[in-house]
């Protein structure tokens, strides 16, 4: 059982425990992120970790993974308040079929060169998810049957889920919803009526 | 045949063919996205368009008169979707169904959808709303058929794409 | 006259003709009148039988991720409910919970039952759908007429409460939408349903329920509908848990799993049903679950509806919302299967990455396996009988 959803960093007993298991089991680190189980190994052990997780823990469900583009620069949105060290950060999620345990598997991949051992032969619902992490952040991964686009077109130059990937329309105009008042002829600016805004979108 | 693209028609005669044409249209439901459940809605018992001479599901888009473009297009879909308008026969007419389908809509930053699908195909008629009520695109039925029974008979015949797909 | 003798001697003797077939590609879709949507299946068949189909998804693509990192938390709740498109109010639950949990808020018991009864109104909606337009494929066409008029009874009451019929952008974060006064010069807030919603919800889960046994009457005995789907497309569960099948697919092929037991999103543990499974993980298994899964759906809201408590609808919130520094996974049995959201935050008004793990994603992602080696009209029965939707897919 998952803990109650107000705790912000106190956990219950069972999946303190839990957490300390599956660690102990792949040799890797826990920890609980308001209710999740988070489970950190090194890249080397990626393929063994999740293997153990399937055979040893039960985990059979394979869920999601994806990627991570942590970036100290970025051309969308807003960056991360304190510095971050470059890197993309692979999280795989897998869960059991009875108790409902879920833990994320996580691991770190230099951006210079990103490439990791293929899940295809741990769990079979890999396949597509790391075509998408591939076409998505660029990463490659060895032993994966067909890398290919999964949804962008053939033609699609460029990884878009990159913090360094530029939205272009949003270049041209950042927010429509941006209200442009002209000001009142005869000389007097006018304050304009407050509308909705970046600040304040539901003013 | 070149009788209509040289002299028109008479009066009487251009009324009863643009009446006919409006209240026979067949609809070529290319529903993308959410927009197609509400088409389907509008389709349904309660918001039944058939009393307007529309009818669905023509077997093959070489047979419909009415495409309604209902969902978000993408740029992976846009080829499709003009292939697709190509192989309707004249006079064919288009109805732009919700804001993605009119501008992109909410998605329209985003890196792969085109913005509205008059970037792709001509348009007759456009529906607002995320998702437009089944009354809603009713009403630009109507609004197409208002549009059809002004139109031109000579006007039509000669903007007619003479080339085969 | 029959001749007894020939009927005799052609039902005895049996013909085997070596037919000479070919290996051919066919094509079926993007825009396909039974493919859900914009799903293009490249098939390469031999005669009647498929041996190897490669679906190509994208054709609905509209890049939710890298989106979400440039609007703030409201504006992604509008574009999430577009992801699932049939069910709208169930896929922002998961989100709205992942930022509630990291912001420590505590969502009153009100609107925590309102959000599980819209929830379960919402899953009864996408059952319908299903229960329309799978027959539909199979090609009867009547269960379309019946099943849509029900799902418009449940929709007007969504739309009554929410202003939406499926895109409701009901949820905020702390509670749900409290209602305001008439006319925007009032600002008097009326924390509360409309009058009247839930009666009128008791009253139309009733026909629901006796809308479920008419198509059930129409549907189950069916034999042509039995004969395309009894046996056909089974799913073992081993292959299914590998793949990250999950929902009624999953249930359909013997596993007792749902997230609405052991995930805490929403109260369901105060209420009380259970946990429908099929035998053989066939097409008529899955269909068979969801026409169980409507009736387990209505026991719930008629629960919640008779618990259901007073009080605000919405915690107290500041205007600006900003949630701070963490991240979380919260996942929520959807109708479609199991629909999570890994959040990232960083203290501003909007995510900075949010992975939106969608179910009927993987459950596609079987297809090449199921279709391995099935007659061409059985590949659009095993397809409906997963019931995904594009925009589910594709986000």
């Amino acid at each position: 059982m998952t803990s109650s959803p107000s705790d912000t960093g106190t956990t219950t007993d069972p999946l303190q425990q839990f957490a300390d298991g599956v660690a102990a089991s792949v040799g890797g680190e826990a920890v609980i992120e308001f209710g999740t189980v988070k489970v950190r190994v090194p890249a080397s052990e990626w393929v063994s970790a999740l293997t153990k997780a399937r055979d040893e823990l039960g985990l059979v469900f394979f869920s999601w993974l994806s990627a991570v583009d942590w970036a100290s620069e970025v051309e969308v949105g807003d960056p991360y308040p304190e510095a971050v060290e470059d890197r993309y950060e692979l999280l795989a999620t897998v869960a059991d079929l009875s108790e409902g345990r879920r833990v994320v598997f996580s691991t770190d991949i230099h951006k210079s060169a990103p490439s990791i051992a293929s899940l295809v032969e741990v769990y079979a619902g890999a396949n597509w998810h790391e075509r998408e992490a591939h076409e998505m952040f660029g990463i490659e991964f060895d032993g994966h049957p067909n890398l290919a686009h999964l949804y962008l077109p053939d033609s699609f130059l460029g990884h878009p889920l990159r913090k360094s990937f530029p939205l272009l329309s949003r270049e041209v105009k950042p927010w429509p919803g941006t209200v442009d008042v002209e000001a009142m002829p005869g000389g007097e600016d006018e304050e304009a009526p407050e509308g909705p805004s970046e600040e304040n979108p539901e003013a | 045949m070149g009788v209509v693209q040289k002299f028109g028609a008479p009066k009487p005669v251009s009324w009863l063919l643009n009446w006919s044409r409006k209240y026979s249209l067949w609809l070529f439901q290319f529903g993308l996205a959410c927009c197609a459940i509400e088409l389907m809605a509008a389709s349904g018992p309660r918001y039944d368009f058939m009393r307007f001479g529309i009818i669905p599901l023509p077997a093959s888009p070489r047979q419909a008169d009415l495409m309604v473009v209902a969902g978000t297009v993408t740029d992976k879909m846009a080829p499709a979707i003009r292939r697709l308008y190509d192989q309707m026969p004249d006079p064919k007419y288009v109805i732009s169904m919700g804001s993605c389908a009119n501008c992109g809509g909410p998605y329209w930053d985003s890196y792969s959808v085109t913005k509205g699908v008059d970037q792709v195909i001509p348009v007759d008629v456009y529906v607002p709303g995320c998702p437009p009520r089944p009354e809603a695109l009713m009403d630009g039925i109507v609004l197409l058929q208002k549009k059809i029974q002004g139109e031109d008979i000579r006007e039509k015949w000669n903007r007619r794409d003479l080339e085969p797909v | 006259m029959i001749d007894q003798d020939l009927v005799r001697h052609l039902s005895e003797s049996s013909v085997s003709v070596e037919l000479e077939t070919e290996e051919m590609t066919l094509n079926i879709g993007p825009q396909h009148p039974s493919t859900h949507g914009v799903l293009r299946l490249v098939a390469r068949v031999e005669g009647e039988r498929a041996f190897d189909v490669q679906p190509v998804i994208g054709y609905m693509h509209r890049g939710y991720e890298k989106l979400s990192e440039v609007r703030t938390y409201p504006q992604v709740t509008t574009l999430v409910n577009r992801i699932d498109w049939v069910s709208g109010y169930a896929n922002e639950i998961p989100f709205i919970v992942a930022a509630e949990r990291i912001l420590g808020l505590e969502v009153p018991e009100r609107a925590q039952y309102i959000r599980l009864i819209l929830t379960e109104m919402a899953r009864i909606s996408s059952h319908l759908i299903f229960m329309a337009s799978y027959p539909l494929e199979l090609g009867a066409a009547t269960p379309l007429f019946f099943a849509l008029r029900e799902r418009e009874r449940v929709l007007d009451l969504l739309e009554g409460v929410t202003g939406g019929r499926f895109h409701p952008n009901f949820n905020r974060i702390g509670g749900v939408k409290p209602a305001y006064g008439s006319g925007s010069s009032t600002r008097k807030v009326i924390q509360d349903l409309p009058e009247g919603f839930l009666a009128e919800t008791r009253e139309a889960m009733d026909k629901v329920l006796e809308a479920a046994e008419e198509i059930e009457a129409l549907v189950a005995g069916n034999e042509i509908i039995l004969a395309r789907t009894k046996g056909v497309g089974v799913l073992p569960a081993e292959v299914a848990a590998s793949y990250g099948v999950s929902g009624p697919n999953l249930r359909a092929s013997g596993v007792r799993f749902d997230l609405r037991k052991v995930e805490d999103y929403l109260p369901y543990d105060r209420f009380d049903f259970e946990i429908p499974i099929g035998e053989n993980g066939d097409c008529w298994d899955r269909w068979h679950v969801r026409l169980l899964e409507i009736r387990q759906s209505v026991r719930i809201v008629q629960q919640a509806i008779d618990g259901i408590p007073s009080g605000p609808l919405q915690a107290k919130v500041p205007k600006v919302i900003k949630v701070p520094q963490g991240e979380t996974y919260v996942r929520a049995e959807n109708p479609k299967g199991e629909m999570g959201y890994y959040l990232i935050s960083n203290g501003n008004q909007g995510p900075y990455r949010l992975k939106i793990r969608s179910a009927s994603f993987s459950n596609i992602s079987i297809l090449p396996w199921i279709l391995e080696g099935v007659l061409i009209p059985d590949i659009i029965a095993i397809m409906g009988s997963l019931d995904f939707v594009l925009g589910d897919v594709d986000r």
